[in-house]
């Protein structure tokens, strides 16, 4: 399908880019350049984001990291001028031997990611945003109706969900857009709604967290007086 | 149709580089931004597999609160480090790592 | 609950111990009052068991467990009357000497409560040697009172002489509680218990060589403690403590614990336990002992060590009556001398405070119309101990002698001799200090004692009188079934007579009617040696601690120095340092190492993980 080829190209697309932002904070040497290549990279994980349905994610990665903290960082790093890093003896060695062992945990991780059940083909599939909503649905409902009592979680812990998509389970022959409609409910009504009611005391404890970071920042980077 | 393997691996590499820097560079603030990327590359990571366990159309709405949370703390500990880096710059006049000897005399 | 009342002999001198001396330090009142009403308990409650309060077999408790039966430790108490009439003399002088200490200590700035405190440990420690009904129970109060000893000797621990002497006497009975700890363990080898009551009749078939190096182990406590030659070196000095003290523990109770142990011994295990060698061991050294301290008597010139070396003397008497087998003889001696010497032992305390403690004779004189009260009650006590017939020293003196002479005549003539001694340097004492003028200005002005000190005196005094005669002796020495023999005449009365017509005839003869500004006998040659001791502690002194202890002591240096040191420690340091050389790269201090570090620590955790699947 052409959409679905699409949707692929573009993510291996922004893939490969945030790939190679990464790189590039790692490479070059002047902060201000691995600042840049951050935001870029940010960005295009922000993409992926988008791309996967979890729009109000991709909205807060943009905001907060490529946004609020690479400000920071910028700000710091003009702030204290700082220049190039300095070269020292032997650093070729040491970073072979961090390439190694980075390369090595990526080797592992991509292994146990291919080994996964079901990674390989699409039994455990990702679903994409330009994916016919419908189309999946209904190959979901079949093959949940293959093995019915095998999937009783849907939504995670939003129960009016679970039951929306049960009936949907029970009654197959619900048409393409009333199954468009099921899915058009807004990301980020069910995610506040999940995050405001079964994660409420955690998002508190969060805010109190953020607070007192912020309190200690403060109290760290004021200047000591002598007296 | 991507398979989950895929952003895995993405995760993966993202994650790996970030070691990478965090072990080879000498400048903390560029130590710290790999520390971010590494916390992006698990938040991608949570957002492949909300997406892979939900059905219908409907993702696990727990992986992805786990992942703003994650965003959250991230926002926090880089008040704090960059606060901290400062006040280290002010005390040394630098913020290279190498520099931080002062524990071995 | 009631049986268990006897252990409140025990516990009630421990808690008012404890209590003396963790709240009532900065106290001394309370801490007096506490500690006499302490010993006032445990006095009236000996008294009421002797008098016939029944309350059952105390109870007996393992302190120890141990799953061979034998090897358990148990603590329990004994009750006959060898024990509880033991328990009176001991409670009983103890009070008296509490209620004199009062008085005697009125004047003195050092920290009463650790006094009353010591006092009291001592009073716990000594009713656990009497009371015990095992061997390592006595073992267990041997050391208590050897550490209460230690304490109260070196009360005034300022005074470098005192502080020596606790040390002295500390370390001297180690050696000798070494084979009696020897000992203990032989009993508990050969008879398989060491609980007194069940001893009995176990000694035979055990042969005879074993046998008696048990009971010279086991006798080797009590010439630590009853300081016999060759240990006896201790006590004299010991008399660096207060003179209650010395009443106390170094008269009374404390050097007569390894009499009391030895008839213990014999009671419990059998006369048969006691071979004819060990007999003759320990008949022997009570006789040397008894000679040698009535010899250096005579040229003491200080108080408190002519009464020290009489008691030396008198406790051979006792060690030699035990050696004969004459157990019952040497536990009423223990007793009468117990009073006597208690006696004594607090009338010169009375005399050297009243002299501002001026303890040498011959700067005393005149005491006689200055203090009669006190000098009186110190003449009962001198007319006990130099045997006057009818004064409670004449009787146990007289029972030890006919035992003596029964067994064998060699020690009945000893005996005798060491009477005549004991006469000769008792009167010396008494004209010296009591007649003619003063000379010294200390005795010149010196007054009658106040009622604290004057009541145990006249107590002490009546005991030392009357505590002989058969009607109160059979019912207070401590021994089971003492019956005290009639009084008969026949040759020992004659030679005690004797002996004690020579010596009050030499005493007249040699020092008249306190005339004598210094002393006739002094000056010459024999004289020196007895006022050095027969230069026995010197001896010590050169050859054991300057000689042998040197000697000792030059090998284990060389052995720490070259060995220890220099090989030992020295490779080691070696080693340690090059390791430590050899790590020390690895804090680097260099943050980008320990993240490399770190790093490579996680792949290996990965690849380990790897493996479990």
């Amino acid at each position: 399908m052409f959409e679905t080829s699409l949707c692929q190209i573009l993510f291996y697309v922004l893939a490969a880019l945030a790939v190679l932002c990464a790189a590039g904070v790692v490479g070059y040497r002047n902060p201000v350049n691995s600042a840049m290549c951050m935001a870029v990279c940010f960005a295009m994980v922000a993409a992926i984001f988008f791309g996967m349905g979890a729009q109000f994610l991709g909205i807060v990665q943009l905001i907060v990291y490529a946004g609020a903290i690479l400000v920071l960082f910028l700000f710091v790093v003009m702030m204290l001028d700082i220049h190039n890093e300095s070269k020292s003896r032997g650093s070729l060695v040491h970073a072979a031997i961090c390439l190694l062992i980075a390369g090595f945990f990526a080797g592992i991780i991509s292994w146990v990611s291919i080994s996964l059940p079901g990674a390989k083909d699409n039994t455990c599939p990702a679903i994409t945003l330009c994916e016919s909503a419908g189309e999946l649905l209904i190959g979901d409902a079949h093959q949940v109706k293959e093995a019915p009592a095998a999937a009783p979680q849907y939504g995670g812990c939003l129960p009016e969900l679970n039951a929306a998509a049960a009936a949907r389970m029970e009654n197959p022959s619900i048409s393409d857009a009333d199954a468009a409609k099921a899915t058009s409910i807004p990301d980020v009504k069910l995610l506040g709604k999940c995050l405001y009611t079964h994660y409420n005391i955690p998002f508190v404890i969060l805010g109190f967290a953020l607070l007192s970071g912020t309190v200690g920042a403060v109290a760290l980077a004021r200047k000591i007086r002598k007296d | 149709m991507i398979p989950l393997a895929h952003y895995l691996i993405l995760s993966g590499i993202l994650f790996s580089i970030g070691l990478a820097g965090v072990l080879i560079r000498k400048n903390i603030i560029v130590v710290f931004m790999c520390l971010e990327m590494m916390l992006t590359a698990s938040n991608v990571a949570l957002v492949a597999f909300s997406r892979a366990q939900g059905t219908a159309g409907v993702p696990v709405y727990d992986a992805q609160v786990l992942s703003l949370f994650i965003t959250g703390i991230a926002a926090a500990e880089v008040a704090i480090g960059l606060a901290l880096i400062v006040a280290m710059f002010r005390a040394r006049r630098t913020v290279e790592s190498s520099a931080l000897n002062a524990l071995k005399d | 609950m009631i049986h268990n009342l006897p252990w409140l002999f025990l516990l009630l001198p421990l808690v008012v111990a404890a209590i003396d001396w963790v709240c009532f330090n900065k106290h001394p009142r309370m801490a007096a009052t506490l500690s006499l009403l302490s010993a006032a308990g445990t006095f009236g409650l000996c008294i009421a068991y002797l008098t016939g309060l029944q309350t059952g077999t105390p109870g007996i408790y393992t302190w120890m467990p141990c799953s061979v039966e034998q090897l358990c430790l148990h603590l329990g108490l004994v009750m006959d009357p060898l024990a509880m009439r033991m328990m009176l003399v001991v409670t009983g002088i103890g009070l008296l000497v509490h209620f004199f200490s009062i008085g005697y200590m009125k004047g003195d700035s050092s920290n009463h409560s650790r006094y009353y405190a010591g006092l009291s440990i001592f009073m716990f420690s000594m009713s656990t040697i009497v009371l015990a009904d095992n061997l390592a129970m006595t073992f267990i109060g041997w050391e208590m009172v050897g550490f209460s000893s230690y304490l109260l000797i070196g009360h005034w621990f300022d005074k470098a002489s005192a502080a020596d002497a606790a040390k002295k006497a500390f370390i001297t009975n180690r050696v000798g509680d070494f084979g009696f700890l020897l000992g203990i363990l032989l009993t508990l080898g050969l008879f398989g218990t060491m609980n007194f009551a069940d001893m009995a009749g176990k000694a035979a078939g055990i042969p005879t060589a074993v046998l008696t190096v048990t009971i010279v182990c086991l006798f080797c406590g009590a010439v630590g403690k009853s300081a016999q030659f060759p240990l006896h070196v201790w006590l004299p000095d010991a008399m660096e403590g207060p003179t209650p003290v010395s009443a106390l523990i170094h008269a009374a109770t404390m050097v007569a614990a390894g009499v009391y142990m030895l008839v213990r011994l014999q009671v419990s295990m059998g006369a048969e336990a006691f071979t004819e060698t060990a007999c003759c061991i320990i008949a022997w050294v009570g006789a040397i002992t008894a000679v040698l301290a009535a010899i250096m008597a005579v040229q003491q010139d200080d108080i408190k060590r002519i009464l020290a070396y009489s008691t030396l003397s008198q406790l051979g008497y006792m060690v030699m009556a035990v050696g004969l087998l004459a157990g019952e003889a040497a536990m009423f001696h223990l007793y009468t001398h117990a009073w006597f010497k208690a006696l004594l032992f607090l009338g010169a305390g009375a005399i050297i405070v009243c002299c501002h403690h001026e303890q040498d004779i011959w700067k005393m004189g005149g005491l006689r119309k200055r203090m009669p009260l006190t000098v009186l009650c110190f003449m009962m006590g001198t007319c006990a101990l130099i045997a006057i017939p009818g004064f409670s020293g004449f009787f146990s003196k007289e029972a030890i002698l006919e035992a003596a002479l029964a067994k064998n005549p060699t020690f009945f003539w000893i005996g005798a001799g060491v009477a005549a001694l004991t006469t000769f340097y008792m009167l010396r004492l008494c004209i010296v200090a009591f007649m003619g003028p003063a000379r010294d200005h200390g005795a010149e002005h010196a007054k009658e004692a106040g009622f604290t000190m004057a009541l145990p005196l006249l107590v002490l005094a009546v005991m030392a009188v009357i505590s002989g005669y058969a009607f109160i002796a059979n019912d207070l020495v401590p021994f089971n079934g003492f019956h005290a023999h009639g009084f008969e005449l026949g040759l020992p009365f004659y030679v005690s007579m004797g002996s004690l017509a020579a010596g009050i005839l030499l005493a007249l003869a040699v020092y008249g009617l306190g005339n004598r500004t210094r002393d006739p006998l002094a000056g010459n040659f024999i004289s020196k040696a007895l006022r050095n001791r027969l230069y026995i502690d010197a001896l010590y002194d050169k050859v054991l601690i300057g000689g042998l202890q040197q000697a000792f002591a030059h090998v284990i240096e060389f052995l720490d120095i070259y060995i220890i040191r220099g090989i030992i420690c020295q490779t080691l340091v070696w080693f340690t340092v090059r390791i430590g050389y050899l790590c020390s790269w690895i804090q680097c201090g260099s943050l980008r190492a320990y993240t490399l570090v770190s790093g490579i620590g996680l792949v290996i955790l990965i690849l380990l993980l790897a493996n479990q699947f």
